[in-house]
């Protein structure tokens, strides 16, 4: 799948551990959106770009498997 | 019969105890649920969805397994293990599992091949093999 920086995508399984940003919301390069827990560890998920939050599509507790859509973002 | 096996699902669950952790089975030293013991809680699953689909007087072994250990728990956690079979080859049959705690966190998700053979040929095979090596 082409990397396209406004889906960001599960890159292994995890799970949601905790959500940092909401739809509508403006994000930044470097900015946390989501925790996610995976190979017994903390995973940090980061914004890319500068954009604003058009879906967050994961919800704490969630298992996400490797591909799966976590926040689509818009310019 | 075994090529109605796939779709198949099985189960099994267990409650950590000392002998379920990486320090008991050496293969880390905290108190936590080792992968060994994850893995093997997998292969029971796998073992569940094949008992309907095997012969009298056949049994499965394990010949290989990927595990991706997501997170770790802690003794006391009541772990669930489910494994579907997605493909059968003659006598092999593969499965995805994946093995949660109770309040649904997935510790792990499993690939594993097993392979169907005869239970006394297999015990006697091995068993002449130990012969001769002594």
């Amino acid at each position: 799948m082409p990397h396209n920086p406004l889906e960001v995508r599960a890159e292994m399984v995890a799970n949601v551990l905790a959500i940092s940003v909401s739809a509508g919301e403006t994000v930044e390069p470097g900015q946390q959106l989501v925790l996610l827990e995976s190979m017994k560890m903390e995973i940090p998920v980061l914004c890319e770009i500068s954009a604003r939050v058009r879906e967050v599509a994961v919800e704490v507790g969630d298992v996400i498997s490797q591909g799966d859509l976590i926040v689509r973002l818009e310019k | 019969m075994l090529a109605g096996a796939v779709g198949a699902v099985g189960y099994a669950a267990m409650r950590v105890h000392e002998v379920d952790t990486a320090k008991a089975l050496a293969s880390g030293d905290l108190m936590v649920l080792g992968t060994p013991r994850v893995l093997a809680l997998a292969e029971a699953a796998c073992v569940a969805a094949l008992a309907e689909w095997l012969d009298e007087g056949e049994t499965s072994v394990g010949v290989a397994a990927e595990i991706k250990h997501v997170a770790a728990c802690g003794l006391g956690s009541d772990v669930r293990a489910v494994a579907n079979c997605t493909r059968v080859e003659e006598r092999r049959a593969w499965f995805e599992c994946e093995v949660y705690q109770s309040n649904d966190r997935l510790l792990a998700s499993v690939s594993v091949e097993r392979v169907i053979v005869d239970a006394v040929r297999f015990m006697a095979r091995l068993a002449a093999v130990d012969a001769l090596k002594d």
